[in-house]
C-alpha cells in the first residue's frame, strides 16, 4: 500500500519533470498559418507561402500621428533617417523622392538591360528618327521641363519607359513631398523586415528597436506611432492570448478551489481536485510541442479550457467519498462511468487529429493528452493520498432539493423538445449564413490590431493582392523567361483597358538569356555615330547635344549582366524577393495584376498561351476556397466525432434504448446552443465546432451518470451533489473564458459554458433516472 | 425711438456717400472678381519655346477653351494634334495616339503648373497662393500677374510665370524656367461664340454662359 503511494508519485513526479523540461524548450507560436492546411493545392501554397514568409509577412506599415502637420512632416523626414540605419530592416520608404536617389541610379544604369525596347533596329536610322520626333513632341508639352534633363542621355527614351511600368500603381497623398493619410493627420511610412514575420523573437526586438528611434525622434512632442503588420500581429496576439490565458485562468482557479474549499471543506482535498488538471495541462502542452516542434499561442489559452473538464474527475470521486467508503471503493464504482466518459472526449478529440490543419492537431493532440493524464492521476495517483474517513458532507436541505429538482426535471420533456425544436428552426432560419468565412474568424489577432491595419492600409493604398498569375518552373532564370513570355502577353492587355497594370520579377531582373540579346543590340560606337547623324539631318537640336547618349551605350556594351545582388538596397530587390520565390525545389514567379477590369479577358489571354505551368490565381476567390475546404474539414471532423462517439456509447452501453438515452440530451443542447450561437449574431467557425466537441466531452459524463441506474441506486444525493458540482466549475472556467478579448478563446468559452449548462439540465430531463424518482433518502 | 431712428439715416447716408465718392481701386483682389466672374472663354492659342537643347524655337498653335471653374483644355493643332484637359482634380493627356489620365496631386509640379493658369482663369487668388508668391502690376487695362514658385522642388524647375492680360481677358502666358528656358503662349481672340462683328478681340475672350448657338 504505501509502496504503491509512493511508485505512483514517483511516476508522477518524473511525468511533470519530464513535461516541464520539455515545455522550457518549446517555442510559442502566434502565426495564423497554423490554421492553414498542411497539404494545400499549388495555387493555396502559394497563398500559404506569402502569409508565411513571403513579402506580404515582412511588411510594416507604420504612421506618425499627433502634433501639427509641420511637426508630423519634420518628424517624418527624421524617423525614416533613423531607421534607414537599423539593419533589420531590409527597407524602409516615407514617400520623398528625394530617397529614390538608388531606385532611379539602378534603372538609369541598367536601362539598356532592362527595357524590353532594346532591339538592334531600336538604335538604326529610322527609329532613331522617330525617337527623336518624339523627343520633340514631348518638349513642346508641359511635360518637356520633367524630361529635358535626361534627354541628352537617353533619347530613345529607355529611363521613361521603365518609368511607366508603374503605372496604375497606388500611390498614397503626400504633404510637402512624404506620404500622408488623405486627410493629413498621419504621416506614413512602409517597411520591410528582414526577418519573416513569423519569427516573433526577431520581430520583437525589431519593434523594440523602432519604438526607440521613435522616441528619440519624437523627444517631448506629442507625437505618437503606430505600427502594424503580419509580425506585430503574431507578437500582439502572443501576447494577448498569454495575457488572457494567464488572467483568465487564475481567475478560474482561484473561484473554482473556492467552491471545491467551500464544499469539501478540506485544503488538502483543494490541492488533490487541482492535481489532475495541472498535470494534465502540463503534459498536454508538452506533448503537443513534442509532436509539433512548436506550440501555437491558442493551444496554450486551451490550457484553460481543460479546467473544466479535468476538474470533474476529481470531483465524482471526492462526492462518492464517504466514511463508511473506502476511496479505492467509491472509485472502482464510478470508473467504469468516468472511463467511458472520458473515452467519448478523447474519441470526439482525435476527429480533429485527422484535419491536415496543424493548428487544429495541436488542439486535439493537446486536449486529448491533458484529459487521458487527468483520469489517469485520478485513477493511479489521487486515492493514495485520500485522507482516511474523507467523508464529502452534502447537507439534508441541498439533498432534498436537489432530488427534487431531479424528480420534477422529466415533466419538462415537451418543453425541451419544443426548444429543440425552435432551434431547428433558427438553424434552418440561418442556412446561408451558418459559417463564417471571414478570415478573421480564424484568427486570434486582437480587434484593434485589425483596425489599425485596414485604416493604415487604407491611407496607403495598399490593397490586398487580389488577382495574379504564377507561374513555376525549375530554376530562376527558367521562371524568369516564362515570366517575360507572360508580360508580352499582358502587355496588350494594357493597352486595351482589360487590367491598369502588373508586376513582374522579369521587369527588374530579366533573364539572363534576355539581357544578353539586349546588350548585343547596342550598335558600336561608330555605326551609332553614323546613324544617329542621318537622324539629325533637318532637326532642330544643338550640335553634339548627345554625346552623353554615345558615352552611355558604349558603356552599356561591356556591362556586366544584372543578377540579384545587383538589386540590392533598392525597392527593386524586396519587388522581386516577393515576386520570385524558390521554395521546394522549384522557382515560383508570381506577377500581380493591378486594376482588374475585365477577368475573362485576361483567363483567355492565360489560357492562349497554352502554358500548363501558368496558373491563374484570385486570391480572393483562392482563400474563399481554403476556407470552404476548412469549413467542410470542421463538419466532416465533426461528424466523424459524433458517430465515432454514438458508436462507442452504443457498443458500452450495449443498447440501443440506453444509448438514445445518453445522446439524446447532447445532440439537444449542441442543437440549441448553436441556434444561440446564431441568434447572438455570430456565425460558426471551426472554433465553435472546436467547443461543441468539447461540450460533448463534459456533457457525455453528465448523462452517463444519469443513467447510471447501480450508481445512482446507492447514493443518488451524491450522484445529483457531484454533477451540480462539476457543472459550476465548468461554467465558472469557460464562462470566464467568454469574457476574454481574445477571439478564439472568448467564443470557445461562451459556447462550452451555455452548453455545458444546457447538458446537464437536459440529461436531467432526458434521461430520467427510476432510482432518482423513487422516494428514497439516504441519510 | 428717434435718435436710433436718426442714426440709421446718417449711417446709410454715410455709406452711400462713401461708395459713391470712393474711386474705386483696382488691385489683385478686383482682378481676381472681374475675372472670376467670366463663365466661359475660347481663342487661339501661338505658344513658342524657346529650349537651349534646340537651334530653334518650337512653335505649336491650336486653341484654348476654360469653362468655370474647373475645366480647362489646351488642344494643339499644328504642328500635330495633341490635347490636354484638366477637369476638376484629372489630367488627361493624349500624345501621339495615347490617352493618359493622372491625379494632378499626385504630380505636384503639374499641379502647380496647371492652376497658375486656371487659377488665374477662375479669379481664385489662394489657388494660385498656394503654390505662388503673386505680384500684380499694371492697371486695369493692361495688366501682368508675376508669380514664383514657394515650392521647393517646382522652384527647381520654374522660376516666374507671367501672365498677361486687360480687363477680364488674358493675352499671354510666359513661363520661366530655371535653367532659362522659355516659353510664351500668345492668346488670340476667337470668334466661334458667335457675335462675328465684334472685332476688337485680343485676349482669351469672355462670353457670357456656355458656348452657345453661332447666329
Amino acid at each position: 500500500m504505501k509502496s504503491d503511494a509512493l511508485r505512483a508519485f514517483a511516476i508522477w513526479l518524473l511525468v511533470v519533470l519530464a513535461s516541464v523540461w520539455v515545455i522550457r524548450h518549446t517555442t510559442i507560436t502566434g502565426d495564423i498559418t497554423a490554421f492553414l492546411p498542411s497539404q494545400p493545392s499549388e495555387a493555396q501554397q502559394i497563398l500559404v507561402d506569402q502569409l508565411q514568409d513571403g513579402m506580404v509577412s515582412r511588411i510594416l506599415l507604420l504612421a506618425i500621428e499627433g502634433g501639427d502637420e509641420a511637426q508630423r512632416v519634420a518628424a517624418s523626414k527624421a524617423f525614416v533617417d533613423q531607421l534607414t540605419t537599423l539593419p533589420s530592416l531590409a527597407y524602409v520608404q516615407n514617400g520623398d523622392e528625394t530617397r529614390m536617389g538608388p531606385e532611379r541610379d539602378f534603372l538609369l544604369k541598367n536601362r539598356y538591360l532592362l527595357s524590353d525596347a532594346v532591339t538592334p533596329q531600336h538604335f538604326s536610322e529610322e527609329e532613331l528618327r522617330d525617337s527623336l520626333n518624339k523627343n520633340i513632341d514631348l518638349l513642346g508639352s508641359p511635360l518637356g521641363m520633367l524630361v529635358k534633363r535626361i534627354l541628352p542621355q537617353d533619347p530613345t527614351g529607355e529611363f521613361i519607359h521603365l518609368i511607366e511600368q508603374f503605372e496604375g500603381e497606388s500611390r498614397p497623398a503626400q504633404r510637402d513631398g512624404v506620404w500622408f493619410s488623405r486627410d493629413g493627420k498621419r504621416a506614413l511610412f512602409v517597411a520591410q523586415t528582414k526577418a519573416p514575420g513569423f519569427d516573433m523573437d526577431a520581430q520583437e526586438v525589431i519593434q523594440r528597436d523602432i519604438h526607440a528611434r521613435f522616441a528619440e525622434i519624437a523627444g517631448d512632442k506629442q507625437l505618437k506611432l503606430l505600427a502594424i503588420g503580419p509580425g506585430i500581429f503574431a507578437i500582439n496576439t502572443r501576447a494577448a492570448i498569454a495575457y488572457d490565458a494567464t488572467k483568465y485562468s487564475t481567475i478560474a482557479t482561484v473561484l473554482i478551489a473556492a467552491l471545491l474549499l467551500w464544499f469539501y471543506r478540506s485544503p488538502r482535498i483543494l490541492v488533490l481536485g487541482l492535481l489532475p488538471v495541472g498535470t494534465g495541462a502540463l503534459v498536454g502542452i508538452s506533448a503537443a510541442s513534442l509532436v509539433y516542434g512548436s506550440v501555437h499561442g491558442v493551444t496554450l489559452g486551451f490550457g484553460v479550457t481543460l479546467i473544466g473538464e479535468a476538474v470533474d474527475y476529481a470531483i465524482y470521486l471526492f462526492t462518492q467519498q464517504s466514511a463508511e467508503r473506502p476511496a479505492r471503493e467509491s472509485l472502482a464504482r464510478i470508473w467504469p462511468t468516468l472511463r467511458l466518459g472520458v473515452l467519448t472526449s478523447v474519441t470526439g478529440f482525435s476527429a480533429m487529429l485527422f484535419s491536415g490543419f496543424p493548428g487544429l492537431g495541436q488542439l486535439g493532440i493537446f486536449s486529448i493528452a491533458g484529459i487521458v493524464t487527468a483520469l489517469l492521476v485520478t485513477r493511479w495517483v489521487l486515492p493514495h493520498f485520500m485522507p482516511t474517513g474523507f467523508n464529502a458532507k452534502i447537507g439534508v436541505d441541498l439533498q432534498r432539493r436537489l432530488l427534487g429538482a431531479a424528480r420534477y426535471a422529466p415533466k419538462m420533456r415537451m418543453l425541451v423538445w419544443a426548444l429543440v425544436a425552435v432551434a431547428l428552426g433558427v438553424l434552418f432560419w440561418h442556412r446561408a449564413a451558418l459559417w463564417n468565412d471571414d478570415l478573421g474568424s480564424l484568427s486570434p489577432m486582437p480587434i484593434a490590431d485589425k483596425k489599425l491595419d485596414e485604416a493604415l492600409r487604407n491611407d496607403i493604398g495598399a490593397p490586398e493582392v487580389g488577382v495574379l498569375l504564377a507561374v513555376k518552373d525549375a530554376d530562376e532564370e527558367s521562371a524568369l523567361r516564362r515570366s517575360e513570355n507572360l508580360v508580352q502577353a499582358l502587355r496588350p492587355l494594357v493597352e486595351q483597358g482589360a487590367i491598369t497594370g502588373f508586376d513582374a520579377p522579369s521587369l527588374y531582373l530579366p533573364s539572363k538569356a534576355i539581357q544578353e540579346a539586349r546588350r548585343a543590340s547596342l550598335p558600336e560606337a561608330s555605326m551609332l555615330q553614323t546613324n544617329l547623324d542621318a537622324a539629325l539631318q533637318g532637326m532642330p537640336f544643338q550640335n553634339g547635344l548627345f554625346q552623353p547618349f554615345l558615352d552611355d551605350i558604349a558603356s552599356s556594351r561591356s556591362v556586366p549582366l544584372l543578377t540579384r545582388d545587383g538589386l540590392a538596397g533598392t525597392a527593386f530587390q524586396l519587388k522581386v524577393d516577393g515576386l520570385l520565390m524558390t521554395r521546394r525545389g522549384a522557382t515560383v514567379a508570381l506577377l500581380p495584376i493591378r486594376g482588374l477590369k475585365d477577368e475573362a479577358r485576361l483567363r483567355q489571354a492565360v489560357v492562349d498561351l497554352h502554358d500548363a505551368k501558368v496558373s491563374l490565381i484570385n486570391f480572393k476567390g483562392e482563400s474563399d476556397q481554403l476556407f470552404s475546404r476548412f469549413r467542410h474539414q470542421a463538419i466532416v471532423n465533426a461528424l466523424l466525432g459524433a458517430s465515432a462517439i454514438s458508436i462507442l456509447l452504443l457498443v458500452s452501453l450495449r443498447g440501443l434504448g440506453r444509448a438514445y438515452r445518453v445522446v439524446a440530451p447532447l445532440a439537444a443542447a449542441v442543437i440549441v446552443t448553436i441556434a444561440l450561437t446564431l441568434m447572438f449574431g455570430h456565425a460558426l467557425s471551426i472554433f465553435h465546432v472546436v467547443a461543441l466537441l468539447l461540450v460533448i466531452g463534459v456533457g457525455s459524463n453528465y448523462s452517463l451518470f444519469f443513467d447510471n441506474e447501480n450508481f445512482a441506486r446507492a447514493a443518488p444525493e451524491r450522484t445529483l451533489a457531484s454533477l451540480v458540482l462539476c457543472n459550476i466549475s465548468t461554467i465558472i472556467g469557460f464562462g470566464l473564458l467568454g469574457l476574454c478579448q481574445t477571439p478564439v478563446l472568448a467564443v470557445i468559452g461562451a459556447t462550452v459554458a451555455c452548453g455545458a449548462f444546457l447538458s446537464l439540465i437536459f440529461a436531467a430531463v432526458l434521461t430520467p433516472n427510476r432510482s432518482v424518482s423513487a422516494p428514497v433518502i439516504s441519510s | 425711438m428717434t435718435i436710433p431712428r436718426l442714426s440709421f439715416f446718417i449711417l446709410v447716408a454715410i455709406l452711400a456717400g462713401a461708395v459713391r465718392g470712393a474711386e474705386p481701386a483696382w488691385g489683385l483682389s478686383e482682378l481676381m472678381i472681374d475675372l472670376g466672374r467670366v463663365k466661359q472663354a475660347n481663342g487661339t492659342f501661338v505658344e513658342k519655346k524657346y529650349l537651349k537643347l534646340l537651334s530653334a524655337p518650337l512653335e505649336s498653335s491650336g486653341q484654348l477653351i476654360y469653362t468655370a471653374p474647373h475645366r480647362l483644355e489646351k488642344l494643339t493643332l499644328a504642328p500635330k494634334p495633341e490635347s490636354m484637359v484638366v477637369d476638376q482634380d484629372t489630367l488627361t493627356i493624349e500624345m501621339r495616339g495615347r490617352k493618359r489620365s493622372l491625379q494632378i496631386q499626385d504630380y505636384p509640379v503639374l499641379w502647380a503648373f496647371v492652376e497658375s493658369i486656371r487659377g488665374t482663369l477662375k479669379g481664385d487668388l489662394s489657388a494660385l497662393q498656394q503654390f505662388y508668391k503673386v505680384k500684380l502690376e499694371g492697371t486695369r487695362q493692361t495688366w501682368q500677374l508675376q508669380m514664383q514658385p514657394t515650392e521647393k522642388k517646382m522652384a527647381a524647375l520654374i522660376q516666374t510665370i507671367f501672365v498677361r492680360g486687360s480687363k477680364d481677358r488674358v493675352n499671354a502666358i510666359e513661363i520661366v524656367e530655371s535653367d532659362g528656358d522659355r516659353s510664351v503662349m500668345t492668346v488670340i481672340g476667337d470668334v466661334i461664340t458667335g457675335a462675328a462683328n465684334e472685332t476688337i478681340n485680343h485676349g482669351l475672350r469672355a462670353t457670357p454662359g456656355p458656348l452657345d448657338t453661332a447666329s
